[in-house]
């Protein structure tokens, strides 16, 4: 082939610098990367297995939503995970070993919506164990979580308030009444 | 016996996960290769991976008609690269001041392969101008582009890799001529390094 592009082709970045072979080295470290993911359904990223479920939740402002979601209710970001570009960001967020998608809503993004386009209305809530529900509702609460379920003993065993992010999406945080019982030390009781 | 396509080891690899293997040892090196052109070894050595990882969770999308899963691969790398922008640009403008040092004449340079000599001469004359209308593409044409030129794709392969029509393709790769052609003329401008009127008669004259 030779034509006006011939130019082009000869700087070639590998033929304007040929000491630049593909590393067997890279390619064997990443073969072991994919095929330990294969077997194992972890993230090759950050080496943490993903659950069988979990939720891609959809918001106007997917970065907001990251930073109220960590700021607000303390989830942790897999940063090494981020993936972004023109049409939006996905983030990845762990609790305990619970894992949630952040993503952006539009009919693009997975026909997803967030409550504040439709109304507020919600077709699903997460729920969330975590280690200190007190701590974790009193933290919700100074960051300016919408509270819509007051922090309470249920009859089922645990302890748990409901709240409403940034767009108006419902979580539900709760703490099994027996582990408040023990972090208390009433377990004698 | 005769190897399996690659159609047939992305179908027996819907049921049975770990068969997927001879995708990547088949077309990494190739990836890799085509990654390190555009971004450079440091950035390439992570996306190989993320390439593939997207791809095995794709399969079940895969075209099976389509014996081999290059295009379909280089598709998937074009689309990790997309988010690299800024690596791509760093990229470019570190070949822009490989390309200047070989104007400055290394010792070595004389002892170089006459192929080697050739592309340095190119690149001393027009690398400047053409990595900046490189730089400056859209990224739709800047990606059929160099899939043409520099992965030597045919026109149907990149029209499967970009999941665009092949008159898209010809009409992309057109656009980016027309500007390549734009910028090697004599006083075009689009070239990002500042000269003088005498040294670009200089360059011209070699």
């Amino acid at each position: 082939m030779s034509d006006d592009l011939d130019p082009l082709r000869r700087v070639r970045p590998d033929r304007l610098q040929p000491d630049d072979p593909p590393d067997p080295v890279v390619l064997a470290e990443q073969r072991e990367r994919l095929m330990s993911a294969i077997d194992q359904n972890v993230n090759p990223d950050t080496g943490r297995r993903f659950p069988s479920i979990y939720p891609r939740i959809a918001y106007r402002d997917e970065m907001a939503a990251v930073e109220f979601l960590t700021r607000v209710f303390g989830f942790r970001e897999w940063r090494e995970s981020r993936m972004e570009n023109e049409t939006g960001t996905l983030a990845w967020l762990e609790v305990g070993d619970g894992v949630v998608m952040i993503g952006r809503a539009g009919p693009d993004h997975h026909d997803l919506s967030s409550p504040d386009d439709i109304g507020g209305a919600n077709t699903c809530m997460v729920n969330v164990y975590v280690d200190d529900v007190d701590t974790h509702h009193a933290r919700a609460v100074a960051e300016g979580a919408r509270i819509v379920m007051d922090l309470e003993d249920m009859f089922w065993g645990d302890r748990r308030y409901e709240a409403l992010d940034l767009e108006g999406h419902r979580w539900h945080f709760g703490e099994r009444l027996s582990h408040v019982r023990e972090r208390l030390g009433l377990d004698d009781a | 016996m005769e190897e399996p396509t690659d159609a047939a080891v992305i179908a027996a690899s819907l049921a049975d996960p770990a068969s997927f293997a001879p995708i990547f040892d088949r077309h990494a090196a190739t990836v890799l290769r085509f990654l390190v052109r555009r971004v450079g070894p440091d950035a390439a050595d992570g996306l190989v991976g993320e390439t593939f990882r997207i791809a095995f969770e794709r399969r079940g999308s895969y075209d099976l008609d389509r014996p081999c899963a290059r295009p379909w691969l280089y598709g998937i790398a074009t689309n990790v690269l997309a988010r690299h922008r800024r690596a791509e640009g760093r990229r470019l403008a570190a070949l822009d001041r490989l390309a200047g040092r070989a104007t400055a004449g290394a010792p070595s340079e004389a002892d170089g392969p006459a192929e080697a000599a050739v592309a340095r001469a190119d690149a001393r004359d027009l690398w400047p101008r053409v990595a900046a209308t490189i730089a400056g593409l859209p990224a739709g044409e800047r990606d059929a582009l160099l899939l043409y030129a520099w992965e030597d794709l045919g026109y149907d392969d990149i029209a499967q890799a970009l999941g665009i029509p092949v008159g898209t393709v010809r009409s992309r790769l057109n656009r980016a001529r027309t500007r390549l052609r734009a910028a090697r003329e004599p006083g075009a401008p689009g070239g990002e390094q500042p000269s003088t009127p005498t040294e670009d008669r200089g360059r011209i004259g070699l």
